[in-house]
């Protein structure tokens, strides 16, 4: 028997797939890019940043059911959805279909992309002791390393250009599968625009990688 | 001129397993794929020279509006009819749809649509026990657009290049939301506008569709199939909104 999920429910959470994609996951990483992109500006204003995230009342509820949740449940819908569906962008090929297929793709790439970038830095936090991490030093050093070799900075890009990709056409998936833009040449339009704002994220995200790549500041711990 | 050679996907019965002949009929001008088929019933002889029980297929009106030769022709999903030979790329290949459960050969059992459009009480009832009188007038614009709407034939083509529309999925389909928004458009069907509405907030409903949009791209009736599956989502998403606060 397959799993299926029940008619009363069914609607109600496919809605919430794609209104999670949005906020709070696609809020959180437009955040994140900025606050990351800091790091193209000066180490201590990248420091400033993180600080004041970590000053924020009630982070780790808000990390929790803020963030991780909600990304598990997109992810997790995700997942489900894409094993259902058939891609056949090898027979028809049209661009729209082609967007379909990607968004797929690169939502399997950002979920694997995830697990390692969580692993490289959350994990290590939970493992040393938050008050060591807080210090900001310790996170400039991981991301440091991170972006030592081509390896790691390319997989920071590819994590990077997929979110990006996703969250772009997610918008506009979003829009079209609530209904904000029904019309052909309205659709037409705000892919457009939105790709526009996938290049945005885009050219943010590697901004910073490259920062981090070509000007590695160390910065020594204060403990 | 060179023969046109046909590489048919042969299947005898419903639950059998499928197999490719190849045929060779003469050149002909302006020929498509149901005449070719046709010359083929005449004498079915394999490229082999095998004689071999007759292909089975649909069709109907021969002039695209009946929707029944629906067939994947080369790989992709249109009417065998329009299909001209001297449009094509030679050798041919002729496969039923891979959506709907073959009945033989080329043939096609596409009841779940029928099904689909009376889960979606997609159709004005009318009738009662008394005369309910004449309906509203309706715009011309709404006439207009309507009329495209109706133009469905039910051909299964925005089905079957529907990458989330599987065989043994509960998918409505862009057809079906296209009748569901033709139907909630009529002033005498707006009155079952709700029921309407209801019935594709299921599994298998508006939800469940990817916006991969190769339905519009391949209905051959040119239906905005896309314009009717937004339009859907924003009235299904209205009322799931209304009712969070009038339930
Ligand atoms: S909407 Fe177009 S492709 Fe789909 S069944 Fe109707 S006529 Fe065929």
């Amino acid at each position: 028997m397959k799993f299926r999920i029940p008619d009363r429910y069914h609607f109600l959470l496919l809605k919430l797939h794609s209104l999670t994609g949005i906020v709070p996951v696609g809020l959180f990483l437009v955040v994140h890019l900025a606050f990351n992109s800091l790091r193209t500006v000066g180490a201590s204003q990248y420091q400033f940043g993180i600080d004041i995230i970590n000053n924020i009342p009630f982070l780790i509820l808000i990390e929790v059911f803020g963030i991780y949740v909600p990304l598990l449940f997109h992810s997790a819908m995700g997942f489900y959805l894409t094993f259902l569906a058939k891609p056949n962008i090898k027979i028809y090929r049209y661009p729209r279909n082609a967007l379909y297929t990607m968004q797929r793709v690169t939502g399997a790439i950002v979920f694997v992309f995830l697990v390692y970038h969580v692993g490289t830095t959350f994990v290590p936090k939970m493992f040393y002791g938050k008050h060591l991490f807080e210090a900001a030093p310790f996170l400039i050093d991981i991301m440091n390393q991170e972006f030592e070799t081509w390896g790691g900075r390319l997989i920071y890009l590819i994590g990077i250009f997929s979110a990006t990709f996703h969250f772009a056409n997610g918008l506009w998936g979003f829009c079209v599968s609530w209904g904000l833009i029904v019309g052909r040449n309205a659709q037409r339009n705000a892919g457009f625009a939105f790709a526009f704002v996938g290049l945005v994220l885009t050219f943010w995200g590697v901004a910073t990688v490259w920062e981090f790549s070509v000007n590695p500041v160390s910065v020594e711990p204060n403990m | 001129m060179k023969p046109i050679s046909l590489k048919i996907k042969r299947q005898d019965g419903p639950n059998g397993r499928s197999y490719w002949q190849t045929f060779e009929t003469p050149y002909r001008p302006f020929a498509n794929v149901i005449s070719c088929l046709q010359e083929i019933q005449k004498s079915p002889v394999t490229r082999e020279g095998k004689k071999v029980p007759p292909v089975v297929w649909d069709c109907n009106c021969l002039e695209e509006v009946c929707g029944s030769c629906t067939m994947l022709v080369n790989g992709k999903v249109r009417q065998a009819c329009t299909a001209l030979i001297d449009n094509l790329e030679g050798p041919l290949t002729l496969e039923p749809m891979s959506k709907f459960p073959v009945v033989r050969d080329l043939q096609v059992d596409r009841s779940r649509m029928f099904e689909n459009l009376k889960k979606t009480n997609s159709w004005i009832d009318i009738d009662g026990t008394h005369d309910i009188g004449e309906g509203p007038a309706i715009p011309d614009q709404d006439r207009a657009t309507a009329y495209v709407l109706s133009e469905c034939m039910t051909c299964g083509c925005c089905l079957e290049a529907c990458p989330q529309f599987t065989l043994d999925n509960s998918f409505l389909g862009a057809a079906t939301f296209s009748q569901v928004r033709l139907f909630n458009m009529h002033p005498t069907g707006a009155t079952q506008k709700e029921k309407r509405l209801e019935a594709v907030m299921k599994e298998g409903g508006i939800t469940d569709c990817g916006n991969a949009q190769v339905c519009v791209e391949v209905c051959p009736k040119k239906i905005p199939l896309t314009d009717s599956i937004a339009e859907m989502s924003r009235e299904t998403s209205l009322l799931s909104i209304k009712k969070i606060f009038n339930s």
